[in-house]
């Protein structure tokens, strides 16, 4: 328990309210050297958590945003052809036996390293955070796991790289396309949530110093009513703080029914859709703002 | 103290060990995904974090056996039932219908039977149109539930496998406009070619081309399986079945005053099970039809999760509805909105006589890409080349 304790204090001290659960799950991705697989909806602060571990960690956070044809290539790695056309020019009047040559043509002076090749030939154990992972599709995902699995990649011209140190890899998916069961079994999984009114309340408190006491605890109280309402895009927590921001940046500083004008018009940085937008009356908000 | 030995002459570490591994059983009994090496896994966690503090084994374990949010969300549940003795047998219980209605099903479920049942309009069924009388649409929810033992009669399953087969091998050739590297293609591959040039001191012995990515549109059925449709629903059941076996990437709900998601059902191998876990979800089925409804429940609890910008959503219904058709129309046009193509089959279509003026199917009209009859196996192979076109 005292070790959780510590990590969540350690995460609040990198900016990230993290709950027990999440610090426990933390904990034991370090013990086991397992991935972590975290889901929840946009805006929850999935990202968010790499990001801080790597901070608590003091390591490097290498990112790879997946998305829709991303391919091995732009993933782990590729020749930089260019240089290697160049070499190839320039060695063509080289004495030495071809076979040299061709070997220092494919040495790693000529590897363009990409996120997942850079992750597992780092001296220090980084974070490797893998974005959104149920954007690429499945042929990418069968890959991925079979790095995750023996972290080596090879590289038919090189051989096999092994990891010097095994990465700390946090995957984040926002549930687009169901992932597979092999992916599923080799993580551990932490479902994230939106955050509770006094989660919301802290992060709030660390990320925007400005908003004071009470006026922070109306905009949590407010944001907490309008995700309760049924909407097609609920508010993150980044949008709470966008709100946060233009509500201090219109010099709103109080949120009650009398208002509600002024607050209609900060909405934008809550609401995000067209339809959502139009269910946003004057009275709406009033009511809203009035129970805060 | 959280974990109960058995009997005191026994062994206390082996007991310990027995119930630790055990809770991977009891999880995978109750429908988690589980394989036979997580039992260890639960031992070595439990070492790693030790076992004392109900708390971090609890999140422990948590992280460590889900491995979805349906899952994560059941879990503090079960392992209060498996270390708290007491309960532990109502949850073993309870494992065939946790098993069946997943989470699609189970949130369908809890969505709407918050809804109060006796809605508004009461008056609107009577006027809906000539037809809805003789089809019978209603409001109230039969209790009875209809029997899906035809679904694995021998009879049809086969022609309909086979077109299915050949439907999907159809779907697999629909082509995205990005392109990919290839062995032979259309285009040359220039980036590609000098890369391939360098193994040979730069003469292009090789050549790389580029092709089209192929990709599979994911499919969505939604199946009204109210009164209206029950002549079709057996058929359509089985066909969404043969689709399940066939695609990898194909959901199904059904729908009648409630909707309900049974891919996870259709898609299991043992074929008696499958059934099962079908009668389970038909509660209320053969009722009548709240197409509306049904639609803003599936926006609101799947939508999101299920609909992206490559999927087919197809709807197979005979439009009588004894909803609101603005509800419809709207729920529809989000549905839409979110999707890439929207086909409607109505089996009703090409019967002589039959138009789609009722309320509803006038509603619906503007937000439908292709409306297509499907009656039967002969009419559904006549619409597969244009749904196929329309999912283009």
């Amino acid at each position: 328990m005292l070790e959780v304790a510590a990590l969540q204090r350690q995460l609040e001290g990198a900016g990230y309210i993290a709950e027990s659960a999440l610090a426990a799950a933390l904990l034991l991705m370090l013990d086991l050297g397992r991935p972590l697989l975290l889901e929840g909806d946009a805006g929850v602060g999935k990202t968010e958590v790499a990001r801080a571990l790597a901070m608590v960690r003091g390591a490097r956070l290498i990112r790879l945003q997946c998305y829709e044809g991303l391919d091995v290539h732009a993933a782990m790695y590729e020749w930089n052809y260019q240089r290697q056309l160049l070499a190839i020019k320039l060695l063509e009047h080289d004495e030495r036996p071809t076979a040299v040559k061709e070997q220092d043509i494919f040495s790693e002076r000529y590897l363009l390293k990409r996120p997942l090749l850079e992750a597992i030939s780092c001296a220090e154990p980084p974070v490797l955070l893998i974005d959104e992972v149920d954007r690429a599709d499945e042929a990418f995902e069968a890959y991925l796991l079979e790095l995750l699995s023996d972290f080596q990649i090879s590289i038919p011209e090189l051989g096999t790289v092994r990891a010097v140190t095994r990465p700390l890899v946090v995957i984040t998916s926002n549930g687009t396309r169901e992932l597979s069961d092999a992916l599923r079994r080799r993580c551990l999984y932490q479902y994230i949530d939106y955050p509770a009114f006094a989660k919301e309340l802290a992060i709030v408190e660390i990320k925007a110093p400005q908003a004071a006491g009470q006026f922070a605890r109306q905009v949590v109280e407010f944001v907490q009513s309008v995700r309760r309402m049924d909407l097609q895009k609920k508010p993150g927590i980044a949008e709470t703080l966008d709100w946060t921001a233009a509500l201090l940046r219109m010099g709103i500083s109080v949120i009650d029914d009398e208002g509600a004008e002024r607050i209609l018009d900060t909405l934008s940085a809550l609401i995000k859709t067209h339809d959502d937008r139009t269910g946003f009356t004057r009275d709406v908000v009033a009511r809203i703002a009035a129970a805060c | 103290m959280l974990i109960v030995a058995g009997s005191p002459a026994i062994d206390p570490g082996a007991a310990l060990r027995a119930r630790l591994t055990g809770f991977a059983g009891f999880l995978h009994a109750n429908g988690y995904g589980i394989g036979g090496a997580d039992s260890v896994r639960v031992l070595e966690t439990s070492v790693q974090t030790g076992i004392l503090d109900q708390d971090i084994l609890r999140w422990s374990l948590k992280a460590l056996l889900c491995g979805r949010g349906d899952e994560w969300r059941r879990f503090d549940a079960l392992f209060d039932a498996y270390f708290l003795p007491p309960n532990k047998k109502i949850f073993a219980e309870s494992n065939v219908v946790t098993g069946g209605a997943r989470e699609p099903a189970g949130g369908a479920g809890e969505g709407s039977e918050s809804e109060p049942a006796a809605g508004a309009g009461h008056g609107v069924a009577g006027d809906t149109d000539s037809g809805a009388a003789r089809h019978g649409a209603s409001r109230e929810e039969s209790l009875a539930s209809t029997d899906f033992r035809a679904l694995n009669q021998a009879e049809h399953a086969r022609e309909i496998e086979a077109l299915m087969r050949r439907f999907a091998r159809r779907l697999k050739h629909l082509y995205l406009r990005r392109e990919a590297r290839f062995h032979h293609g259309r285009r040359l591959d220039l980036q590609g070619t000098i890369r391939r040039s360098v193994a040979s001191g730069g003469t292009p012995l090789r050549l790389a081309w580029k092709e089209r990515r192929r990709v599979r549109p994911r499919l969505l059925l939604l199946l009204d399986v109210s009164r209206s449709m029950s002549l079709y629903s057996f058929f359509y059941l089985r066909l969404a079945r043969a689709l399940c076996g066939e695609l990898a990437d194909v959901h199904c709900f059904i729908f009648h005053t409630r909707i309900t998601g049974v891919a996870e059902a259709l898609r299991d191998p043992d074929p008696w099970r499958s059934q099962e876990r079908l009668h389970l979800l038909a509660a209320g089925w053969g009722g009548g039809t709240r197409i509306g409804e049904c639609l803003r429940d599936f926006n609101r609890d799947h939508g999101a999760r299920l609909v992206h910008s490559r999927t087919a959503v197809i709807i197979v219904s005979d439009g009588y509805d004894t909803g609101e058709p603005e509800l419809l129309a709207r729920e529809l046009a989000t549905l839409r909105r979110r999707s890439r193509r929207l086909v409607w089959l109505n089996p009703l279509l090409n019967q002589p006589g039959f138009s789609p003026e009722g309320r509803a199917m006038r509603a619906a009209m503007p937000h439908i890409d292709l409306l297509a009859p499907g009656a039967d196996l002969a009419g559904i192979e006549h619409v597969l080349p244009r749904i196929i076109g329309a999912l283009r």
